[in-house]
């Protein structure tokens, strides 16, 4: 981790009076807020941030939103949550089921609000690499692929993005490869939330405890920062509770100890 | 009907070496692995496989030297485990193609096979590299003009799939998330089931609507429990973590992989088994 930022938030931070939260709860509960109530809502492979924040928004100011994902169950009511996000284990509450392909068809016939992707790069324009760091043909790092995000970024209403490493390799200039380009709202990241403005990547807000300085310096591409950004509310009392109680198990820490690449 | 119950070694000893391999279910879930770690045994070279998304299944056969190519939106072992360190190698060494797909570009291939037309057109895709590396081409909507992009149809020679229940006509239920199967099956020359058990096909009359993929469809039906082992079957049981995650370790290193392959893999006595 070459982000200085990133490390001054990645030890748990306790405001005065305030409950603690690391993160790994600051993303999850920035994303939970961004979900609309009443959408359609989907997140691919190996999203656990996402399947976190969008069971953490049914609880609070979204409860009629619709969460579908590869494994097919539509609103799932999970007793445990997986590491896997396409497991079984998202089918329980389910009453009824769609595919892939269904969810595809959806976002094509513009029925699909909010689609949760990642990338392994992302560039000022929102565009994301999850193919290759390198040549294509013969690439010096094959990366996992991008799954969904080609067809779902152009179709889906929005995209939010989110990564768990906020540095100069993720967030780049050049990306070696365009796996995905199109309709990004925002990205998330352990350092701030980034807003797209006219195609182009704007801090919204950063997050509590974290140097403007540091988010400039742990970003690839040009992003202005100063003492006039506004700060992410941190989360709630409410709110941390409520993702104690959807997420007891923390499956939401797993993607920053992972090698994995959040997916679509 | 034609009963069509055979052992695993005969069934895949019909798949032909550069045949176009879909294997079914998704990631660490439901993955036809008796089968994938049969090909590994025969030694079957030059396959193509399709998959939407694959984890060990895809990441063997590229580690292996059985695959020579790769059409799929995502190869990875998620969260839990991680990138596919064999599909990477094999990749980054020139000993695999991968020709990356969106998911959706998957599903629109095997569906012009499925209707018998030679391409599909997909939503989306625009801004994306993948069209021009791949090849993948846009038309015109003779109707209106607009501009679509399209995939070439995907044809398997042979589909492969893991199920919880079959008859031995074919006849294939599928618990839980079907994932791509009924598309991959639809779409093939030849499609092989395997299936947790083997039932007496008068039990699907009463609820003919819960069997996902028609027996006619079906060349060869495999008595295979456990068989979805690393992965996940639901109902029976969950993907084998410390198995999958001591594979994924020594996967990183060709060496080290090869020993772990002859231990687990090519040894008789235990490739197969549930673990």
């Amino acid at each position: 981790m070459t982000s200085r930022g990133h490390e001054s938030i990645s030890g748990t931070v306790e405001p005065e009076g305030s409950p603690s939260f690391g993160p790994a709860e600051m993303m999850a509960v920035v994303l939970a807020r961004l979900i609309r109530d009443g959408e359609t809502v989907f997140h691919g492979v190996a999203s656990p941030l996402p399947m976190v924040a969008i069971l953490l928004a049914k609880r609070l100011h979204a409860p009629n939103c619709v969460y579908l994902g590869i494994a097919g169950g539509v609103d799932p009511r999970p007793e445990r949550l997986p590491a896997s996000t396409v497991g079984p284990e998202l089918l329980a509450g389910t009453r009824s089921l769609v595919t892939l392909t269904d969810l595809f068809d959806l976002a094509a016939r513009g029925r699909l609000d909010t689609a949760f992707l990642s990338g392994a790069q992302i560039d000022a324009g929102g565009r994301i690499n999850l193919s290759v760091v390198g040549d294509f043909a013969r690439p010096k790092v094959r990366l996992p692929g991008g799954a969904g995000s080609a067809a779902l970024m152009p179709s889906a209403r929005r995209t939010i993005l989110w990564r768990t490493k906020h540095d100069r390799r993720s967030f780049v200039d050049q990306l070696d490869f365009v796996t995905a380009a199109g309709n990004v709202d925002r990205v998330v990241t352990p350092l701030c939330v980034l807003r797209s403005v006219d195609g182009r990547l704007e801090v919204e807000s950063i997050h509590p405890q974290v140097l403007s300085e540091d988010l400039v310096a742990a970003t690839g591409f040009r992003i202005e920062a100063g003492s006039e950004t506004p700060v992410t509310p941190a989360p709630t009392a409410q709110e941390l509770a409520l993702l104690a109680d959807v997420d007891p198990d923390g499956v939401r820490r797993s993607e920053f100890a992972s090698s994995s690449v959040g997916g679509g | 009907m034609r009963a069509k119950l055979t052992s695993l070694t005969d069934a895949i000893s019909a798949v032909k070496d550069g045949d176009v391999v879909a294997l079914g279910g998704n990631t660490l879930h439901r993955g036809p692995c008796a089968a994938v770690h049969e090909l590994v045994r025969q030694g079957r070279r030059g396959l193509e496989v399709v998959k939407t998304a694959g984890a060990y299944d895809v990441d063997l056969l590229c580690a292996t030297g059985v695959a020579r190519a790769v059409s799929a939106g995502f190869v990875g072992f998620e969260t839990p485990f991680g990138m596919a360190p064999g599909y990477r190698r094999a990749v980054e060494d020139g000993a695999v193609e991968a020709k990356e797909h969106a998911c959706y570009t998957v599903i629109a291939g095997l569906r012009a096979a499925i209707q018998g037309v030679p391409f599909m057109p997909v939503a989306g895709m625009v801004g994306s590299d993948v069209l021009a590396a791949r090849g993948f081409k846009s038309i015109a909507d003779p109707y209106t003009g607009v501009e679509v992009v399209t995939a070439p149809a995907l044809i398997p020679d042979v589909t492969i799939i893991h199920v919880q229940e079959a008859d031995a006509e074919g006849n294939a239920r599928i618990l839980g998330t079907r994932f791509e199967d009924v598309l991959m099956a639809q779409a093939a020359r030849r499609v092989v089931v395997m299936a947790e058990r083997i039932v007496d096909g008068a039990a699907f009359e009463a609820t003919p609507e819960t069997v996902a993929i028609p027996g006619f469809m079906v060349a060869a039906v495999v008595e295979a429990p456990g068989g979805a082992w690393p992965c996940s079957c639901a109902g029976f049981y969950d993907y084998d973590e410390e198995y999958l995650a001591s594979y994924v370790t020594a996967s990183r290193d060709a060496d080290t992989l090869a020993r772990f392959v002859e231990a687990h893999v090519l040894m008789p006595e235990t490739a197969g088994v549930s673990g």
